[in-house]
């Protein structure tokens, strides 16, 4: 139907009907697909290596190995320690149930401010620590710059 | 003008009597029509062209993290709060894991073993499927360092060197 038609003389009152069903029948067809190929569950990986001969390689490339560091991070069911070479840091206790998450990675940044090519670190946990605090802990050394976390018992 | 979402579907009935009557049927799809977009939009958004390659046990909650990586191809070991699990076999119960003063768990080094030798056999006839050394492990939130610890030992004492350790991605 074209314009004229539709708001032509005497032709006011007419119903105009849409042809929807080639958009029903492409519906039909994407959902069924689509629920198909759905991932509800939203997966990522973190990865972990043991030491191996190729990460030994990649530390030799680096010219001053002075800017390398040693860090450890000790955490335990009453808070989190860090240790690096050249520095001091206060032990982080629990607040109440809640480790203290932002003060760790302030000393992470200072690590960070002074040694700039570091990118290791140690994460040595008690046995009863929860894995989920494990992973935390994990996401905030990647986020402050050591993206190469080792574990250690 | 309102344009009307609706087809239109002409019966031809025979009442009682016998006569011939045309009934006129309309079917609303409007609100069926508005359903489906929502769901098609809800839908195209988390679609995603890899398709899924692990699966996660109902049982099981991955702790969340922000990690980006996405998930590779690799036997996993998931770790329930009540078994060890390789590829979806019972290899052993988590109370046994904990109990035991030593670092290794023997159940899941000898299937580990088995993987490996499976794995470097298949390596041998086609060069793309040789043995990486790749597993994922999934484990659930709650549990404590120690089962964790002792799993990557045993996967680092059959060759296992490259860990990934799954996690869910907050939404």
């Amino acid at each position: 139907m074209n314009l004229k038609q539709a708001i032509g003389k005497g032709q006011r009152n007419r119903d105009v009907d849409v042809n929807i069903i080639p958009v029903m029948n492409i519906f039909l067809l994407l959902i069924p697909f689509l629920l198909l190929t759905a991932e509800f569950v939203h997966l990522a990986i973190i990865e972990l290596s043991l030491p191996s001969l190729n990460r030994g390689q990649s530390r030799q490339e680096i010219e001053n190995p002075q800017e390398l560091v040693l860090v450890i991070l000790a955490v335990k069911e009453t808070g989190f320690q860090l240790k690096a070479q050249g520095f001091v840091f206060d032990p982080l206790y629990k607040n109440g149930n809640q480790y203290d998450y932002a003060s760790l990675v302030e000393q992470l940044k200072r690590i960070k401010e002074q040694h700039p090519y570091a990118e290791d670190i140690f994460i040595s946990a008690e046995n009863n620590v929860k894995y989920d605090i494990i992973v935390k802990v994990m996401d905030r050394c990647r986020e402050t710059g050591f993206p190469n976390v080792s574990l250690s018992g | 003008m309102e344009a009307q979402y609706n087809t239109n579907l002409t019966f031809q009935a025979l009442s009682i009597k016998g006569r011939k009557r045309t009934t006129h049927f309309t079917l609303k799809l409007t609100s069926m029509i508005d359903m489906f977009t929502i769901l098609l939009v809800f839908l195209l958004k988390n679609f995603s062209a890899e398709g899924q390659i692990m699966s996660v046990a109902p049982d099981l909650r991955l702790p969340e993290s922000t990690a980006q990586k996405a998930p590779e191809r690799a036997s996993i070991i998931a770790v329930t709060n009540d078994f060890v699990l390789l590829d979806g076999e019972r290899i052993a119960k988590i109370n046994d894991v904990v109990a035991s003063d030593k670092l290794l768990i023997p159940e899941l080094m000898s299937e580990l073993q088995k993987k490996r030798q499976l794995s470097e056999k298949i390596g041998q006839i086609h060069s793309q499927m040789a043995f990486t050394g790749k597993i994922s492990i999934q484990g659930d939130r709650e549990l404590p360092y120690l089962v964790i610890k002792k799993i990557m030992f045993t996967c680092g004492q059959v060759g296992f060197n490259e860990m990934m350790l799954a996690v869910s991605k907050p939404d």
